[in-house]
């Protein structure tokens, strides 16, 4: 068989070749990228992540059973007194699930078009407002407080990071973030809605709030540990605080 | 040139421009490299679920104790309940606790000032003492108390009239906010470049931030009652 050589055949070796070089680079880079020290170290770390989630919420799962069976054997038992007083006292730390009347409270960034110049930052929901409308909430009167499906407790902070908000030491939360409190519906409403109050001065900025009613609410537990690695109970409690030097 | 011939490089054409364009993209993910932020966010939150693995793990063993104890009879469990009790008393509030931790006094700016320059009218806001108690619970305050009154989880820092009202008490200045917690972190938290004590300086209020050895942040001492919030009897 005669081949005769045409111009296009040159053509065809000329783009073989190109394939073929190109196909080396590309398989290099990725394994490059994938291997490379900074994306080895995210996905590790990542991956770590992860499974440490997963174990928290496992142990979580396991703090909330042994709770409930101690409470199991302690019901079989004259404890009544006591049993009520570690209800009341669990209510207040915020380890037992409760329910009631309360109001839902759900907020997020601004939808106003933000002008050329302005800054977008002030349309935008901050920590400090999140802080506001909770202060307002326990203000009227609140019992129980969550934000997400987090209870808050004496401890919890509100932080932003980013678009997201942390609580609760290590709990990530995204928008839009609801509140939920069970306390009296109209005292809560009221003070929210006051003029001059909280959701007048967040709607100025466009960010959105919406208040609802909910008849029976429910807030979780927060089914972490609570123990204290600095303050120690106080036996007898002392004249007040300790006087400044 | 025959038909087949076209259509192999037609063939060919495609799956360079493709190979192009993937080139393309990853050597500009190249240039870019991982954000530095989001490795060291992934860092931080690894670091706080750690901490909060160890502790969820001494209160399994802790629950496991008192589980063990309470089942081998009535004033075994009594006592284990009474454990319990504690324990949850420490974390409502209900307790006076003492241990490490800093104090933070804030007054208002002085009316008259020596050197003639006109005074503040900046007066400290309710906004202001909740922003340094939320960044003293960030930095792990395990309890917290503005002039006596002990900060628990449904306590309001407000506004009511001309005073700032806490748990429903009026308190007015100066303020000592008692935080009890890793002195280093709850003086670094408040007094960071930018923060909370740095912009209230600015406004002329007085700031005094002072480390303890041992502070006593005192029980809550409302009364509490529940009236709309049930407990939800575990499953």
């Amino acid at each position: 068989m005669r081949v005769t050589l045409k111009s296009y055949h040159f053509v065809l070796f000329l783009a073989g070749l190109a394939i073929s070089l190109l196909l080396t680079f590309q398989f290099r880079i990725t394994r490059d990228v994938v291997r490379s020290p900074a994306v080895q170290q995210k996905q590790a770390l990542a991956e770590q992540v992860n499974q440490s989630r997963q174990e928290r919420d496992a142990l979580k799962k396991r703090v909330g059973e042994l709770r409930a069976q101690l409470d199991r054997i302690a019901a079989g038992q004259q404890l009544g007194p006591l049993k009520e007083e570690l209800d009341k006292a669990r209510i207040e730390a915020g380890l037992m699930a409760v329910s009631g009347p309360g109001v839902e409270v759900t907020l997020n960034d601004s939808n106003l078009v933000i002008q050329p110049g302005e800054n977008p930052n002030l349309y935008v929901l901050h920590d400090e407002d999140v802080l506001n409308v909770l202060n307002e909430l326990r203000a009227a009167g609140a019992e129980a407080l969550a934000i997400n499906g987090q209870r808050l407790l004496a401890t919890s902070e509100i932080r932003c990071v980013g678009p997201t908000i942390l609580t609760n030491k290590s709990y990530r939360l995204t928008p839009p973030f609801v509140i939920s409190a069970i306390g009296n519906q109209d005292n809560m409403i009221n003070s929210l809605q006051m003029r001059g109050g909280i959701i007048e001065q967040l709607k100025f900025w466009g960010i959105q709030v919406a208040v609802r009613r909910v008849d029976n609410l429910t807030i979780p537990a927060y089914a972490g540990s609570i123990r204290f690695d600095y303050a120690a109970p106080v036996a007898a409690p002392a004249d007040g605080q300790e006087s400044p030097s | 040139m025959r038909w087949p011939t076209y259509i192999s490089i037609t063939l060919v054409a495609l799956v360079t421009g493709l190979l192009l364009t993937f080139q393309f993209r990853v050597s500009s993910r190249i240039e870019q490299g991982v954000p530095a932020g989001r490795a060291q966010e992934l860092a931080t939150e690894l670091h706080q679920l750690d901490a909060e693995i160890s502790r969820l793990q001494s209160e399994v063993s802790d629950l496991e104790a008192k589980l063990r104890q309470a089942t081998k009879g009535q004033q075994q469990a009594l006592a284990a309940m009474a454990g319990e009790l504690t324990k949850a008393k420490i974390a409502a509030g209900l307790t006076a606790v003492s241990g490490p931790g800093i104090e933070i006094t804030l007054d208002n700016p002085p009316l008259l000032l020596k050197t003639g320059r006109p005074a503040s009218l900046y007066v400290i806001r309710d906004e202001d003492l909740l922003r340094i108690v939320n960044e003293l619970r960030g930095a792990g305050a395990e309890a917290v108390s503005i002039n006596g009154q002990r900060i628990v989880a449904t306590s309001e820092i407000r506004f009511a009239a001309p005073f700032i009202n806490v748990n429903l008490t009026r308190i007015v200045p100066p303020y000592h906010v008692l935080a009890i917690g890793k002195t280093d972190h709850l003086q670094a938290a408040v007094s960071i470049p930018g923060g909370v004590v740095e912009y209230l300086k600015d406004l002329g209020v007085r700031v005094e931030i002072q480390p303890h050895d041992k502070l006593t942040v005192p029980a809550y001492t409302g009364t509490r009652q529940h009236t709309y919030a049930k407990p939800v009897q575990s499953r």
